[in-house]
């Protein structure tokens, strides 16, 4: 008899819990990015207009799907909001980092974070690892390195503040200081910016933008995002207002996928945390 | 992964990507019996390539004496203790390579060295294996020892490099295996940095990209040789090009000192990359050691080499390195004199088997002044 009576206790226990739940549980945490429709968007991420936006804390997994892989995973979550003007969108990515590493170095490896849409919004959606042959996405990257301006102007100095150099070839004497011939010889010891690679050079508004149909295959691309970072008392947050995908608009709605960066971790690369593709609707103030 | 032929390993191995053999392989020996570690390597490659902001701390080319140099530091005794036991039977390698031995998530098995790891280009300088005692008397090989080991950038078969790059920023030109980084396109990952055992892939902080040497492509495309080749004063380089082993051609300089005299060998082989850098290992240093770098056959080698006094051609073809501008694909021995030649046959330079003696008398009469050959 007690042989019946044990499930039944288990199933009236369970029955008690799950009420319990019931009666205790808040509206489930929103699975899609409500957009706030706005006249100006913010690009400070202290501005009081995030306040009116609704926070969605983002799971992010670890990029093991290609290599080199991530396998120790870092950062959780990030928390995002979003707002649109009718023109761009605003994206305000806010996740815990202990660890501020926005140095350059040999060994340094940046904190950093990207936002990333699909170059269009179609019915099927690119792949979410940066996409696939064919169905592109775009992305817009930020880097906290580039807090230290650009670097190449500033010299080795600017690295490793002790370092002491002799002469440098653009040095000579016959070279003319800030003459196009001290510049070429400059050039000719920096073929990365000689062939105008983006990485050489600090973006003017802070983000890059790049676009991508897979793994392996970024390329930069001109634009016009913009970034701006805080360093928070646990983290960053970090404003990126960009383009939307081809073809959105308020109804339409699209989708956008994150990664984070820990340059503690030697992050970098596909050695990232990501997320999903994640829903995006457009809604107005209440 | 692939699997692709390794000759120096005697088997064959996984590898990123498939076999695909350049047209033809630049390559090079060494012959470490004659380095002094000068630098005058070292300088040249400096002034001709990384002068530059940012490149302050690159040594392309390097000079470190052995057994306790390094750079950066512990490059080599470092992965060495990662890869596990080497073992070698009968001239087939039997452990693990580092593109085998790849961790999950990885490529290849690496590290990537820390700012410290280069802070001490020269370190280890002239310091000898064990302490002199009484009683020492020179044989070979020498209880106390140590010797140079000048280092660029092996142009490997299977660059690890190449494989770990996740964008393809690295590549072998098809012309003549030099790997060169495409600095347009890199993006400053620098898993090619984690990944390169010789560590010769260095990260220029100013401009984000990594940078590597490049075996002055410019200066082969004009049949020269590489700047750290022309400038070596005691004339122990010698760059070429290298065959496969069944295509072994005797009238080939590298193909007669790595194939058919088997007297120059590759530096770790059995990291899995077939370096195409041949050393000519020192004499007096003890073959235990020798093994670990350069792999089961040094034994051979060193006695090969040690009995060239009375081996007219192998002798003779050492005179040439160092003697031409020119890279010298084909070379001959006629009695006492060695050629080296173009492709054609045409004559590039011409050298004795032996240096003439001249004994001057103690007293010059003419200047009437007393002359010794000692200072």
């Amino acid at each position: 008899m007690w042989k019946l009576r044990l499930p039944l206790t288990v199933l009236v226990g369970a029955a008690i819990v799950a009420g319990g739940c019931r009666r205790q549980a808040v509206a489930p945490p929103p699975q899609e990015i409500q957009v706030l429709m706005v006249k100006e968007l913010p690009t400070d991420p202290t501005d009081s207009i995030w306040g009116q936006t609704q926070e969605l804390h983002i799971p992010l997994l670890l990029q093991d799907l290609v290599e080199p892989r991530l396998l120790q995973p870092s950062t959780p979550y990030v928390a995002v909001r979003a707002l649109y003007d009718g023109h761009r969108l605003a994206f305000r990515l806010e996740w815990e980092d202990a660890t501020e590493n926005a140095d350059p170095g040999i060994a340094a490896f940046s904190d950093a974070c990207a936002v990333q849409l699909p170059q269009k919004v179609e019915a099927v959606l690119p792949a979410p690892q940066m996409g696939e042959k064919g169905h592109p996405v775009q992305i817009t990257l930020w880097k906290a390195v580039w807090k230290k301006g650009p670097l190449f102007e500033k010299g080795i100095q600017a690295v490793y503040p002790n370092a002491a150099v002799g002469h440098y070839p653009f040095q000579a004497a016959s070279l003319v200081p800030g003459s196009t011939a001290q510049e070429e010889m400059a050039l000719r010891y920096a073929p990365a910016r000689r062939l105008g690679n983006d990485v050489a050079s600090v973006p003017e508004k802070g983000a890059q933008d790049i676009v991508a149909e897979g793994p392996g295959t970024i390329t930069p691309v001109q634009k016009n995002s913009q970034a701006q970072a805080v360093r928070t008392p646990r983290g960053w947050a970090v404003v990126i207002v960009r383009d939307p995908p081809e073809g959105f608009s308020p109804d339409s709605g699209t989708h956008v996928a994150f990664a984070i960066w820990d340059g503690a971790h030697q992050e970098i690369g596909s050695r990232k945390m990501r997320s999903a593709w994640i829903p995006l609707r457009v809604v107005s103030n209440q | 992964m692939a699997i692709v032929y390794n000759w120096q390993l005697g088997r064959t191995m996984s590898y990123w990507y498939p076999e695909h053999r350049p047209q033809r392989q630049y390559a090079a020996v060494f012959d470490l019996n004659k380095c002094i570690a000068c630098q005058s390597c070292t300088l040249a490659c400096k002034t001709t390539w990384t002068s530059g902001k940012g490149q302050e701390y690159m040594l392309w080319n390097n000079v470190e004496t052995k057994p306790y140099g390094s750079y950066p530091l512990a490059w080599d005794s470092k992965l060495l203790e990662m890869l596990g036991p080497q073992t070698w039977k009968d001239g087939k390698y039997l452990g693990r390579t580092i593109f085998e031995a790849a961790p999950a998530g990885e490529r290849v098995l690496g590290w990537r060295p820390d700012d410290y790891d280069y802070a001490f280009p020269n370190t280890g300088e002239d310091d000898c294996a064990g302490q002199v005692e009484r009683g020492l008397a020179l044989n070979l090989p020498h209880a106390v020892w140590f010797f140079y080991l000048p280092r660029i950038c092996n142009h490997c078969t299977y660059p690890a490099c190449l494989a770990a790059c996740p964008r393809g920023s690295i590549y072998k030109r098809p012309e003549d295996g030099i790997v060169l980084l495409d600095q347009g396109r890199c993006r400053g990952y620098r898993e090619c940095v984690k990944a390169c055992p010789y560590k010769k892939v260095f990260f220029n902080p100013l401009t984000g990209t990594s940078e590597k040497c490049i075996f002055c492509f410019p200066k082969r495309e004009q049949g020269l040789q590489p700047q750290c080749f022309v400038n070596c004063i005691g004339k122990i380089r010698l760059a070429g090009y290298i065959s496969v082993p069944e295509s072994a051609n005797p009238d080939n300089p590298i193909d007669y000192l790595v194939h058919v005299r088997k007297v120059a060998l590759p530096l770790l082989p059995q990291l899995g990359l077939e370096p195409n850098v041949y050393y000519i290992p020192p004499v007096h240093v003890p073959v235990r050691f020798l093994e670990q770098l350069f792999g089961p056959h040094v034994q051979t080698a060193v006695q090969t080499y040690l009995n060239a006094k009375d081996d007219p051609d192998l002798a003779g073809l050492i005179q040439l390195f160092g003697c031409a501008e020119k890279i010298v694909p084909r070379w001959k021995r006629q009695n006492d004199w060695i050629i080296g030649m173009e492709e054609d046959g045409a004559e590039i330079v011409r050298v004795p088997l032996r240096e003439p003696v001249f004994e001057r008398p103690l007293f010059d009469e003419r200047f009437q002044v007393a002359r010794h050959n000692c200072p």
